[in-house]
């Protein structure tokens, strides 16, 4: 009897005619032998594997058969159903089951075998990835049906990333778990190529039931190695987050740094040009979307020059109501620009609520790119750097090689020396003023894809790009980069270890502690005191 | 100096409202000259602002430096009193306070031991906010941070105090504070009569204040420190060291500002981080400015101004508070440059203190 199952297995096999495999792969269910009807399963599931969709239907539906007891099995052949209701299993034709037509004997073992064969054909026979998704889940814990070859022809049709990604974690527990342990070392090295805290976990599991001192050791050794690619990998995370978080303090801080260079006039309502900014790229993204909606990808490029005029427009008003009044009076700057902030935040406030912003995200600031064990490139903060970056190289293009820039540099270094030169001092703090709050502007827009936009938000990055203009000093554009740079990367490497808020303190803690030695900041030009 | 005969107004109003709140507020409290405890309570919580103006409009007024973390003295201030008035309810009372329940403490910390008495936290409201002004003081002032530079990490520093008492482990009770006091002593909290008294004690401290830093101002120490503001340069060049006028007139501000804090938080009833938020200490210098840098009177008469028209319009419009918060201030420094003071002697303003910023 043995011997004829092994013929039905070879049969099914051999790509010859479909139906003389089918013949022999329904008559496996029928066999006699407990052993020999799992096994007609498990040939089940991979012939409808390697099959075409059509043969993986038929291979469902006599799996689910066998499992729901409705097959029968007679001389004559195997049906489904009883009687002249009967189909043929084969053909899935009608035809009459004859009387003495009875269903195999199922136990539990028969049972698991079913489940995970049917598992196994959905994988190719169902349309929607969650239910894909779920028969995954199902095989990792019913592997009895499952073979390489199966896994293998779903990776291969298989279009959701997910249940691809899923789908190649089991082949590689699959793996792990080989017979031979030569076999099972040259899985553990495939796996280990990927250094991934999930494979970590896989050699992992796999060790933990490993008896072979050989494969225990290669396993040993593979996790140290994915364990110091993951910390490269973590360290590389760390680094670029604090990265993107710096970008945007830059974008706030050359906006300050400008301002209170030129005219020693601190903006306190610099972080409400941030939310201007923001806003402004959400009514860029509204406005595209009710006008041109196969454009809304593109809102956030459109949002960077809207942004950048929005808030150098008020910033604008800003300095023509209240600050051009007061540039001999640097500290009631601080009581008026915080007066503007608090005007801001609560007109938004009245106006559009206090709810975050929905905002729609574009496919080139969703993902990432993986680069080494667990570090993605994400794009949203790739977006925010792209732009703090172009927007650096910007302002000092500025301000080296043009007649405003050469008016703000002189203005800065000396206002009457300047006017008497015939540079028209107001004209350009009026300017300067405008580029300082678009900077800031153009911040809300590299944040919007990151952060939570909401009229309070202003206020978590204020304190931050101070700390960066007063350790960077006034007016130094490497200073700011330097500062941005270094509070960025602090906030970002103590946050995961003590708290944000032990960050904040270090940070100014270190500000404090840093002006002792340097009030003028980190790259002021030296002079007298 | 202009400002004289308003000095002595605002001393004498200021002693007549002392001596008649307890009279008014007790024996004729329900006759129709009677203050109700609802109005006393207003009154005393006026005049721990004014308090807390008088400290920044000493060392901005005077001194010329702008301190925009005033808030971390209140706070501290609200918070030891309020650590006091738990302890004595937990020791005397046996009423267990909300912050043990919700830390899931079986006893108050060590740094609470004492502190049921009250001679010894009102040592440590004396001292400990002194000791904070007087070591970021001698930071600061040593190493010439002065100006905008000062006022900003004077506020970084009250918004990273405000950060660390938002968190439960650093055993303030975090977003909820210190709340549920019961008595202060001896008196019973919600009764009419500690209404009263701490609004006359409110009215009291800051008459003595007012009248300290008038004389203080008034003294040649008053000049050094006007001569700091006007030109430390050319102190430090004439043989002075600006550094201790400067730190004696700072530290004696932030122990004011301790002080107005810890009278300030029995009259409310609850301390929490909001106290150290940056609104409150700008809001201060708000009131100072409206009411007339270097003139004690004016950060009074500012700070009751402010004040009254804030309880009042909050009562019906709260929404209407901040655009008449910016509005005003954004009134002031653009138009009166002086403060209120500007209204009676806008000639002079024009001609010679608006030109100067300390």
């Amino acid at each position: 009897m043995h011997f004829f199952s092994m013929l039905f297995l070879l049969a099914a096999f051999a790509a010859s005619s479909a139906h003389a495999d089918r013949a022999s792969l329904a008559q496996g269910v029928c066999a006699a032998s407990l052993g020999d009807r799992v096994a007609a399963l498990g040939a089940l599931a991979e012939a409808g594997a390697l099959g075409d969709a059509e043969e993986a239907r038929w291979a469902l539906r006599i799996v689910e058969a066998v499992n729901d007891r409705t097959l029968r099995c007679a001389a004559s052949g195997v049906f489904l159903g009883e009687g002249a209701a009967a189909l043929d299993a084969i053909t899935l034709l009608p035809a009459v089951a004859p009387a003495d037509a009875t269903a195999p004997p199922i136990n539990n073992r028969q049972r698991a075998a079913a489940a995970s064969a049917a598992a196994a054909l959905a994988l190719f026979t169902e349309a929607d990835p969650a239910l894909r998704a779920r028969a995954v889940t199902a095989l990792e814990r019913r592997r009895e049906a499952l073979g390489l070859p199966i896994i293998d022809a779903a990776l291969a049709v298989e279009t959701d990333a997910a249940v691809a990604e899923s789908l190649a974690a089991l082949r590689a527990r699959l793996l792990l778990s080989d017979d031979d342990p030569a076999n099972r070392i040259r899985a553990i090295e495939a796996v280990a190529q990927d250094a991934t805290l999930r494979n970590r976990t896989l050699i992992a599991e796999a060790l933990a039931t490993e008896a072979d001192a050989a494969v225990r050791a290669a396993g040993e050794a593979a996790m140290a190695r994915i364990d110091s690619r993951l910390a490269v990998g973590r360290a590389l995370a760390t680094l670029y987050s604090g990265l993107s978080y710096a970008s945007v303090l830059l974008l706030a801080a050359l906006g300050l740094a400008i301002i209170f260079g030129l005219m020693g006039v601190i903006n306190l309502a610099q972080g409400e040009f941030i939310m201007i900014g923001a806003y402004a790229a959400w009514f860029v993204q509204n406005a595209i979307r009710a006008a041109a909606p196969q454009f809304i990808d593109w809102y956030l490029i459109v949002a960077l020059p809207v942004s950048f005029l929005a808030a150098a427009a008020v910033g604008i008003v800003m300095e023509a109501l209240v600050l051009r009044r007061l540039y001999d009076r640097p500290l009631m700057t601080l009581l008026a620009t915080w007066a503007v902030s608090l005007l801001l935040i609560n007109l938004v406030r009245v106006t559009i609520g206090t709810q975050n912003l929905e905002f729609h995200q574009p496919f080139y600031v969703t993902g990432g790119i993986p680069v080494l064990g667990d570090f993605i490139v994400t794009l949203n903060r790739l977006f925010a750097i792209a732009v703090a970056a172009a927007a650096f190289l910007g302002v000092v293009a500025v301000l080296r090689f043009t007649t405003f820039g050469m008016n703000v540099r002189a203005v800065a270094q000396n206002r009457a020396m300047a006017g008497a030169a015939g540079i028209d001092a107001r004209r350009t703090d009026r300017l300067a003023i405008a580029l300082g709050s678009g900077l800031a502007g153009l911040a809300g827009v590299a944040l919007a894809p990151l952060y939570n936009v909401n009229p309070n938000m202003g206020a978590g990055f204020i304190v931050d790009s101070f700390m960066v203009v007063v350790l960077g000093g006034v007016g130094s554009l490497a200073g700011a980069v330097a500062a941005s740079f270094g509070i960025g990367q602090i906030n970002v490497a103590i946050e995961p270890l003590y708290g944000a808020v032990a960050a904040k303190v270090v940070v100014l803690l270190l500000v404090i502690a840093f002006i002792q030695r340097r009030p003028e900041g980190l790259f002021a030009p030296r002079g007298r005191r | 100096m202009a400002g004289a005969g308003l000095f002595r107004v605002v001393a004498v109003a200021l002693a007549a409202l002392t001596l008649a709140l307890p009279i008014l507020g007790g024996p004729l409290a329900g006759t129709s000259l009677g203050v109700s405890p609802y109005l006393a309570n207003i009154v005393g919580q006026i005049a721990t602002f004014a308090l807390l103006a008088i400290a920044l409009d000493l060392v901005w007024g005077f001194a010329g430096v702008l301190s925009l973390g005033h808030g971390l003295f209140f706070a501290l201030g609200g918070y030891l009193i309020a650590m006091h008035m738990l302890k004595a309810g937990y020791v005397h009372q046996g009423v267990v306070p909300d912050l043990m329940t919700f830390m899931g403490w079986t006893e108050l910390p060590v740094h609470w031991t004492l502190f049921e008495s009250f001679p010894y936290a009102a040592l440590l409201i004396l001292l400990l906010p002194g000791l904070v002004a007087f070591a970021y003081g001698w930071m600061s002032f040593r190493s010439r941070v002065s100006g905008v530079y000062f006022a900003i990490i004077t506020q970084a520093l009250t918004y990273v105090a405000m950060l660390l008492t938002f968190r439960n482990d650093t055993g303030f009770g975090g977003n909820n504070g210190m709340t549920g006091f019961v008595s202060l002593l001896g008196m019973r909290m919600g009764d009419p009569s500690t209404a009263v008294w701490l609004a006359t004690a409110s009215l009291a401290a800051t008459l003595a204040a007012f009248l300290l830093c008038g004389r203080l101002v008034a003294s040649p120490f008053g000049r050094v420190l006007v001569a700091v503001r006007d030109d430390e340069a050319r102190l430090r060049f004439l043989g002075y060291d600006p550094v201790w006028p400067k730190l004696a007139a700072w530290t004696l501000s932030g122990v004011l500002a301790a002080i107005a804090g810890a009278l300030y938080v029995p009259q409310v009833g609850i301390i929490n981080p909001r106290s150290l938020s940056p609104e409150l200490s700008i809001e201060i210098a708000v009131w100072v400015a409206l009411g007339g840098r270097g003139t004690l009177s004016g950060a009074v008469i500012g700070a009751t101004v402010i004040n009254v028209l804030k309880f009042w319009l909050t009562g019906f419009a709260p929404d209407l508070w901040p655009f008449i918060l910016s509005g005003l201030v954004l009134l002031v420094v653009v138009g009166l440059p002086n403060g209120l003071a500007d209204l009676r002697a806008p000639r002079l303003a024009r001609l010679g203190r608006a030109r100067h910023d300390p």
